[in-house]
């Protein structure tokens, strides 16, 4: 029960003792009770009509004007009509929605409403239509929120405002107001004030507040919470070496592949151009991460981010996988992620190499044409240097998968396929400085890459013989030091 | 009608003003931009700014705004941002001329070119409420008020004796000393 007493907001028309009744124009039953609260009138109680749209409407019975909707907001109005009854300044009872039964026990009046039928339903009160409630929780209640305010003049755009502060990766970003807050906070059931952890560079602890501002800054839709929090974790695993990864001077950024029934559910694209722009979700995701590495962080380029080019990438780069095809594993299965659980893994790495083969007919070509792109990555005479994520088209796939070739058997195919010979790789070797160290000349084979290394997702359009290589950061050539690390999201 | 209020997405560890762009330690092959903000006497003061600057050696370009009550026009402000290094505006003492000056000074230190505002000791406050609604912790020197009836000569001696406070501020050692 709310105490009225204690508000300001509804006097001098407040009363101490009687009834509180809240209508819009535009509900029926509102409407079609007007005689009865006529007859309340007449029958001498105290009673205090709130509008909530037209008050003309009810200009009989001297109506609040409620159109900014803070009686119905402080008195908490779900439906209308509610009827409130008052006793010294407290709410005693309240009804809502037309029962004559329940009315006239409210009221004590044995005949109200007698000629109207027994019982009618009301509607959604007007401060509880999408999107309101957080307005009003701004404008009027106590939001709770604990980041630093920062005014805004009337005339000012925010937008601007947000560039000038810094808190842009040059585009343009969605204001943080309260509101806006409030909702993306509701996508979450974790406190605001829990600690997600400490953010490099400046290593500073991130509440979930500060998460929530930030998935507002880069459009996220409340829903991506859980996605946008499990993404931060994984980032801030040590494995990852999300530090390192941000001030390198290499081109890489954290890649977010998302996989579950999550994807499903929250509208990401696995398909055509899925590791392009154009899908909300996949676009949002990666960039609010970003943005807290960028806000939280203070990983700014130019500053602590040190990335001799960067790469598109880094703005945002996160897309879900295609698991459509019950023949195909999951990543995050492949990683040990319960079946039907939602995860994401991250991946560091840079922008994609194209890989294009519209003539290899059988797999074992088409292992062999893989590999010879795959042994580019980073350099072609390096070896165990990166990791590399292999993104397979589904026609690509469907070579592998008539033959009866799963996601274990092309990785080690693939493997196989990148061994290279050290004489060929050595610092010097054919006229080229960049090689593996000079001491392994006589080692033999080679793997281009460590056994857990080559990571392989399924994505794309129907139709293209493409398939995509995203090249993996220097970092990875510590290999026990500096890995992808793949966690279930929590919803 | 905008929004009014805003969150910060930062660990708040920092000043709620963008630090200005770190000036660099020495002004040696550097061009200074002077930016008349186009209200009378100004130019008198940078006259002789672009003198000093000469005496020691220092190469300036000079630019006019049309009017005091608008911020540059965008070509001047490009103009500056392809040929110059960092920026001195002069000389403001209204408040239009502050708030104008203050946007110029944002934007040119966004497109990389630190710089200093020149006003008059009135308009400190109206500075500092500039600075603090667009977030920017932009640098200033201040000069009696009122100057508007000046002698040219004692607009000089002004100049005369700001100078060291602008090519400190125009250098990493004024951050030092700040």
């Amino acid at each position: 029960m709310s105490d009225i007493s204690e508000t300001t907001y509804f006097s001098p028309e407040c009363v101490g003792d009687g009834y509180v009744l809240f209508v819009k124009q535009a509900c029926e039953t509102c409407a079609m009770l007007r005689p009865v609260y006529q007859e309340l009138v007449e029958a001498g109680l105290p009673l205090q009509v709130v509008v909530q749209d037209e008050p003309a409407f009810y200009k009989q019975f001297s109506p609040i004007d409620d159109r900014r909707l803070e009686s119905s907001f402080r008195y908490d109005i779900e439906t209308v009509p509610t009827l409130v009854k008052v006793q010294a300044g407290k709410e005693v009872a309240r009804e809502f929605g037309w029962d004559r039964d329940a009315w006239q026990a409210l009221a004590g009046l044995e005949h109200l409403g007698a000629d109207l039928p027994a019982w009618q339903p009301g509607c959604g009160s007007k401060s509880r239509e999408p999107g309101v409630h957080e307005h009003l929780m701004e404008a009027f209640g106590d939001t709770g929120l604990r980041s630093r305010k920062i005014e805004v003049d009337h005339w000012d755009d925010p937008v601007e405002r947000c560039y000038d502060r810094g808190w842009s990766d040059g585009l343009p970003v969605v204001p943080p107001t309260d509101a806006r807050i409030l909702r993306m906070l509701s996508g979450t059931t974790r406190r605001p004030d829990e600690v997600v952890g400490l953010v490099p560079p400046n290593l500073v602890p991130c509440t979930v507040e500060k998460v929530a501002i930030n998935a507002v800054l880069a459009g996220c839709k409340p829903e991506y919470m859980p996605v946008v929090l499990a993404s931060l974790e994984t980032a801030l695993d040590p494995m990852f070496t999300m530090h390192g990864l941000l001030c390198t001077t290499c081109f890489s950024g954290p890649i977010v592949v998302v996989n579950g029934p999550i994807a499903k559910r929250i509208g990401m694209n696995w398909g055509i151009n899925a590791l392009g722009q154009g899908n909300r979700a996949n676009a949002t995701i990666g960039r609010a991460l970003q943005l807290i590495i960028r806000n939280v962080g203070g990983g700014i380029p130019g500053e602590l981010d040190r990335s001799t080019l960067g790469g598109p990438g880094k703005y945002t780069f996160c897309f879900a996988e295609d698991e459509t095809d019950p023949s195909w594993e999951p990543l995050s299965v492949a990683r040990g992620i319960e079946a039907g659980k939602s995860a994401v893994t991250l991946f560091q790495g840079d922008g994609i190499q194209g890989f294009i083969d519209q003539r290899s007919r059988t797999p074992e070509e088409l292992t062999r044409s893989f590999a010879s792109s795959l042994t580019a990555v980073g350099h072609p005479k390096l070896a165990q240097f990166t990791n590399a994520m292999l993104v397979l088209s589904a026609e690509h796939y469907e070579i592998y998968k008539n033959a009866g070739w799963d996601r274990k058997r092309i990785t080690a195919e693939l493997h196989a396929a990148c061994v290279r010979p050290s004489a060929d790789l050595v610092q010097g070797a054919h006229g080229i400085g960049e090689g593996i160290d000079p001491r392994r000349k006589d080692e033999g084979p080679v793997p281009k890459f460590w056994d857990e290394g080559l990571l392989i997702v399924r994505a794309g359009g129907q139709a293209g013989l493409f398939s995509a290589i995203l090249c993996g950061w220097t970092g990875g050539r510590f290999r026990d030091q500096s890995q992808p690390v793949t966690r279930e999201i929590k919803e | 009608m905008y929004e009014s209020s805003l969150r910060d997405p930062t660990p708040e560890l920092a000043s709620l003003l963008r630090a200005r762009k770190t000036p660099p330690a020495s002004l040696d092959g550097k061009t200074v931009a002077l930016m008349d903000i186009g209200k009378m006497r100004g130019d008198e003061y940078i006259d002789r700014l672009e003198k000093l600057f000469a005496g020691v050696g220092i190469a300036t370009r000079r630019y006019k705004k049309p009017t005091n009550t608008r911020t540059a026009p965008v070509a001047m402000i490009q103009d500056i941002a392809e040929n110059c290094d960092l920026v001195v505006i002069a000389l403001s003492d209204c408040g239009s001329c502050t708030s104008c000056s203050t946007h110029d000074l944002n934007d040119l230190d966004q497109r990389g070119l630190p710089g200093v505002s020149v006003l008059t000791t009135e308009f400190r406050d109206a500075f500092a409420k500039q600075c603090a609604s667009i977030g920017f912790g932009g640098a200033s020197l201040y000069v009696p008020h009122p100057m508007q009836n000046k002698t040219t000569a004692e607009l000089h001696q002004i100049a005369d004796e700001s100078f060291d406070a602008i090519l400190a501020s125009l250098t990493r050692q004024a951050e030092v000393a700040a």
